[in-house]
């Protein structure tokens, strides 16, 4: 599926009461894409991601994503959530819950919500399957229990490769910031999203533990997640992106892989913008 | 006034089972009341302050929350006494139901009571834990009752605990007015029929006030215990206690 469309983003616009932050926002995001959206505070970027996974409604425009138009109220919003990942500046790792609950949480939950529905679904077939002469056959099922061991363990297998096994039973309050971001990512990431979405993942961190967070996001980038990046970190950008976005007042202003965007840049407010900022 | 005299026809009556029987009975719906009331105030301020902190785009929630707000208006805005007999000599025959216990009524209208308050409280809370959590509950695709039941209450109830402990204090000494509806609480129990044996007031009132006194110190001390209990995920869990150095 190279090169499919993940999600396709048409004149969408979002404003807050009379502040208008985006003014007509068209673009693609194919599978495999890593798009890194830069620009200076107050450009729409943060609003522009949070309005992909309808954290923000969208005021007009369109969001495909799996053949749904997700700015349609009628969506069940909720099941493509599942899909897109999202990693937030202030981390908001669950902090009522351990690290391995943090994890483990929405997918157990989810997968036994799923569950429930098929076991529904088979009960009411096995009464049907009485009076039918061709039985049909019921959906097969696992056991709520069987749910938990395994998300458990796959959630125990993310938090090795980041090396925070030992954290598992920890609260978050007792983490580092980089720490923390970390297991945002692995959470988003145990979801098995399509897309992941990162809404300047590095900007409250120490600079000292920037560098881990970049790390984990490069490690994810290279397994070929499809990502898009808010970000001031323009060296990371330039290494890591094979697209960027340059957004001023709402719009998109320059389009194009790193090189072009960084090295030759076309338009006015991104030529001032990278001098100030590199 | 002759105390050795009181405290002697105080003890004299308490000395009989059938007293001593009466009165843990009335201290004992005394709390069960309290109790119940506090877990029916819980839930229908949870359910109220819910309504009241959801987005209100669509006409369900903002029907519920007209609704919500008549509810606290009313149960905050008269006495419990007089919902207590509107409930127990006006509603209920009204409705044309016979025989259910004063008790009964008692707890149904301190939980529904109670409810208003805690609804207000919980907002609090609901507000005081960050939207971040909320917004990282429905990123991962948790809907937004799932995620208020899993992660924002849970933090909410914690933040609040020190003022639901408030409520229980008030609660428990409030319950003295179901005496109205002629429940044998502690105070019924202590003062119409224990102080009424021997004619004998003082005493009784001061065992009265010293019983409530106590009653309310164990609450307090168990909503420490719980309060620690739920710091479990607190920064300052663990953290050795700073000691005073002695300068010399």
């Amino acid at each position: 599926m190279e090169n499919a469309n993940l999600l396709e983003i048409k004149n969408l616009t979002k404003s807050f009461g009379e502040l208008n932050v985006l003014n007509g926002i068209d673009f693609t995001v194919m599978q495999g894409e890593r798009i890194f959206v830069i620009g200076p505070s107050g450009s729409g970027k943060s609003t522009l991601l949070r309005c992909l996974n309808c954290m923000e409604d969208p005021t007009t425009g369109e969001i495909w994503f799996n053949g749904e138009n997700l700015a349609d109220l009628k969506v069940d919003i909720n099941k493509h959530r599942r899909q897109i990942g999202m990693v937030f500046q202030q981390f908001n790792l669950f902090n009522n819950k351990t690290v391995l609950q943090n994890i483990t949480l929405a997918p157990t939950y989810l997968r036994k919500k799923d569950q429930n529905k098929i076991k529904t679904a088979n009960f009411f077939k096995k009464i049907a399957n009485l009076f039918r002469k061709n039985k049909k056959e019921l959906a097969p099922t696992i056991s709520a229990k069987q749910i938990t061991e395994e998300e458990n363990e796959r959630a125990m297998k993310l938090l090795k490769r980041i090396g925070l096994e030992d954290k598992a039973n920890a609260y978050p309050s007792t983490l580092s910031g980089g720490q923390k971001q970390r297991i945002a990512i692995v959470r988003s990431l145990a979801m098995n999203p399509k897309v992941m979405l990162f809404d300047e993942p590095t900007s409250a961190l120490d600079p000292e533990m920037v560098g881990e967070v970049l790390q984990l996001m490069k490690d994810v980038a290279d397994e070929g997640m499809t990502m898009v990046v808010v970000t001031h970190e323009m060296g990371f950008a330039r290494e890591a992106a094979t697209r960027v976005l340059f957004m001023d007042e709402g719009l998109i202003k320059e389009d194009g892989t790193p090189e072009q965007v960084f090295d030759s840049p076309r338009d006015e407010r991104l030529q001032e913008f990278l001098s100030k900022v590199l | 006034m002759d105390w050795a005299n009181k405290i002697n026809k105080f003890l004299d009556t308490m000395s009989s089972e059938h007293y001593q029987k009466l009165l843990l009975t009335g201290l004992w719906t005394t709390v069960k009341i309290a109790i119940l009331g506090l877990l029916i105030g819980i839930v229908i301020g949870t359910i109220i302050a819910t309504v009241k902190v959801s987005p209100k785009y669509k006409l369900l929630p903002r029907i519920l929350d007209k609704i919500c707000t008549v509810y606290v208006a009313i149960f905050r805005g008269t006495p419990i006494a007089v919902q207590l007999l509107l409930a127990y000599y006006v509603l209920l025959p009204m409705m044309g139901v016979k025989g259910v216990p004063a008790v009964n009524v008692g707890i149904v209208v301190f939980g529904l009571n109670s409810g208003a308050y805690v609804s207000e409280i919980m907002r609090s809370g609901l507000n005081s834990v960050d939207v971040g959590q909320m917004e990282a509950g429905r990123s991962v695709g948790l809907g937004y009752g799932t995620t208020m039941l899993k992660i924002i209450i849970p933090q909410a109830i914690k933040n609040i605990l020190p003022t639901i402990g408030n409520e229980f204090i008030s609660l428990i000494k409030e319950t003295s007015v179901l005496s109205f509806i002629a429940v044998s609480d502690l105070y019924v129990a202590l003062i119409q029929h224990v102080a009424a044996v021997k004619y004998e007031w003082v005493i009784p009132y001061i065992v009265l006030a010293l019983i409530y006194f106590v009653l309310v110190l164990i609450i307090t001390l168990l909503i420490r215990i719980l309060e620690k209990i739920l710091a479990k995920n607190d920064r300052t869990k663990g953290k050795p206690k700073r000691k005073k150095q002695l300068v010399s």
